[in-house]
């Protein structure tokens, strides 16, 4: 019987590895504790190197762009922590496969082990930028309103996105080698092209096509409901699009390739 | 009821981004065990063609063949570890591998943290899991070194580390390849008598290696894979082992 690409087979091989937490957070949890092993303040430094950025560029920015320190240096900081959440995911999701070779080669556990895996050590360190948040509302004065609530939606479309792209992209780079820099190059152009450091209010309207980009979306659907700016209607209805796509491929992917994948590493 | 049965099995290696010449090619096939084909542009490796094994509770099986002839493929395709692309496979009971064992393991992480990660990747429970890790801990011997990050660790002191671990976690069948090459005198002593012991405990032993005389003293059958093929699985008589 050759490898069943049944989908029933697939979700059910998926699932079990999903529901395998202990090994997924595991692994996770070493990834990002192993790396500052040697560092006195440990895990602090991802806290400490984003708290740098945003002072670095925080002010000066908000004087480049002529703009109030309360309404672009917090669009600016959450923009910046949320890329960074958004594009290093997207960029580590290329290693899903390729970087768990030595455990994937010792047959203990089931694929869907690693996707998790790259899924929940990107939300770890998010968890350590998004704790600035708390200064940052003091300094700023940024209140909690009532909008707020709608984070949770929109944080938790960006995270079904962030795993379909775990493993849709660890599918397809372990397999062709070049995928990795392809990414990591759009990601860096696209970090310009969406609205992390500019106000998309100054957009002149011949560039407003700009805000259709699903990342402009996807980073309006959790900055705009901390900022008290709500994402309008067709923007949720866009981006709901965007995710089903995304899950959809990340699906079809697993279901084809999985099989494959272990010979390719 | 403990069993391993591979039907047809065939696993073959896309191998890409490498382009043999044709004389290179047909060189390397005929000193090296694999057969390598090529298809649209793709350099393909037959690891393994058409196995047919069924091995059964009290078996002790040795693989034997040149390098490259497909023992480690064959077992880690027993493991799990490559879905066959034609033939089936079935596996009952749990499986412990020794193939490899110190591939699992994190550098920089200790040697306590190591017990506790591959305890977790092999699914072992927490209870289980306190329970045995001052045993494997004693059994390594390696005392205050399971503080220290395993990069820091000689060949040798990995092997022992990997190989404590993996007896302790109850199985039925067990695979390893080759016996156990490091280690010193001491150890050596210690791990032949725990590796018997797991041995007796499984059902199934499959051990791939270049010693004849190895495979003489421990198994009771043996196949020879030429090619990844199965060219010769017969039954073994057990020489008892000679002590000298």
């Amino acid at each position: 019987m050759p490898p069943s690409t049944s989908l029933r087979q697939a979700w059910q091989e998926w699932w079990e590895g999903s529901c395998n937490l202990r090994a997924w957070w595991t692994l996770a949890r070493y990834d990002i504790v192993l790396r500052y092993r040697r560092s006195i303040l440990g895990p602090l430094w991802l806290t400490i190197s984003m708290g740098a950025m945003l002072l670095g560029i925080g002010p000066l920015y908000t004087e480049l762009f002529g703009a109030s320190k309360t309404e672009f240096f917090p669009h600016l900081a959450l923009g910046i922590i949320f890329w960074q959440f958004i594009a290093g995911s997207i960029n580590d999701g290329c290693t899903t496969f390729s970087n768990a070779a030595n455990h994937i080669k010792q047959g203990d556990n089931l694929l869907a082990v690693f996707g998790w895996r790259v899924w929940a050590r990107n939300l770890i360190q998010f968890a350590h930028h998004i704790v600035l948040i708390v200064p940052l509302a003091i300094w700023t004065g940024l209140r909690p309103v009532p909008a707020n609530l709608l984070f949770f939606v929109g944080f938790t479309i960006v995270l079904v996105n962030l795993l379909a792209a775990a493993f849709s992209l660890g599918i397809v780079c372990a397999r062709f080698r070049d995928v990795p820099q392809v990414v990591s190059s759009l990601m860096q152009f696209l970090m310009f092209v969406t609205p992390v450091f500019w106000l998309p209010d100054r957009l002149p309207a011949k560039a407003q096509a700009l805000l259709l980009n699903p990342f402009a979306i996807l980073l309006d659907v959790v900055r705009g409901p901390l900022l008290d700016k709500p994402p309008p209607a067709w923007a949720w209805m866009t981006i709901l699009g965007w995710t089903v796509v995304n899950v959809l491929v990340a699906a079809v992917l697993f279901t084809r390739k999985r099989a494959q994948i272990v010979y390719w590493l | 009821m403990t069993q391993i049965r591979l039907q047809d099995v065939s696993v073959a290696f896309p191998i890409f981004g490498a382009h043999g010449t044709s004389l290179k090619h047909t060189l390397t096939a005929s000193v090296t065990g694999g057969r390598i084909g090529r298809d649209a542009g793709v350099t393909i490796i037959q690891a393994l063609q058409d196995i047919c094994l069924d091995i059964q509770e009290g078996d002790r099986v040795g693989v034997v063949g040149h390098n490259g002839s497909g023992k480690t493929t064959l077992l880690r395709t027993m493991k799990g570890v490559y879905p066959p692309q034609s033939g089936r496979r079935e596996v009952a009971g749990r499986i412990a591998s020794l193939v490899e064992p110190v591939q699992g393991m994190e550098p920089e992480a200790t040697g306590w943290e190591n017990i506790a990660l591959r305890g977790v990747l092999t699914g072992v429970s927490h209870s289980e899991m306190q329970r045995i890790t001052p045993e494997i801990a004693e059994f390594s011997g390696l005392g205050d070194y399971l503080e220290m990050p395993v990069r820091t660790y000689s060949t040798g002191m990995l092997m022992r580390l990997a190989f404590s671990i993996a007896t302790s976690i109850r199985c039925d069948i067990l695979l390893m390849d080759e016996w156990l090459s490091v280690g010193d005198a001491d150890f050596k002593e210690r791990a032949e008598v725990r590796l018997r012991e797991v041995v007796e405990q499984s059902g199934i032993l499959v051990l791939a290696s270049h010693s004849a005389e190895l495979i003489a003293r421990e198994c009771n059958r043996v196949v020879q894979l030429e090619h990844g093929r199965v060219v010769r699985d017969a039954p073994l008589e057990r020489t008892p082992p000679t002590r000298s």
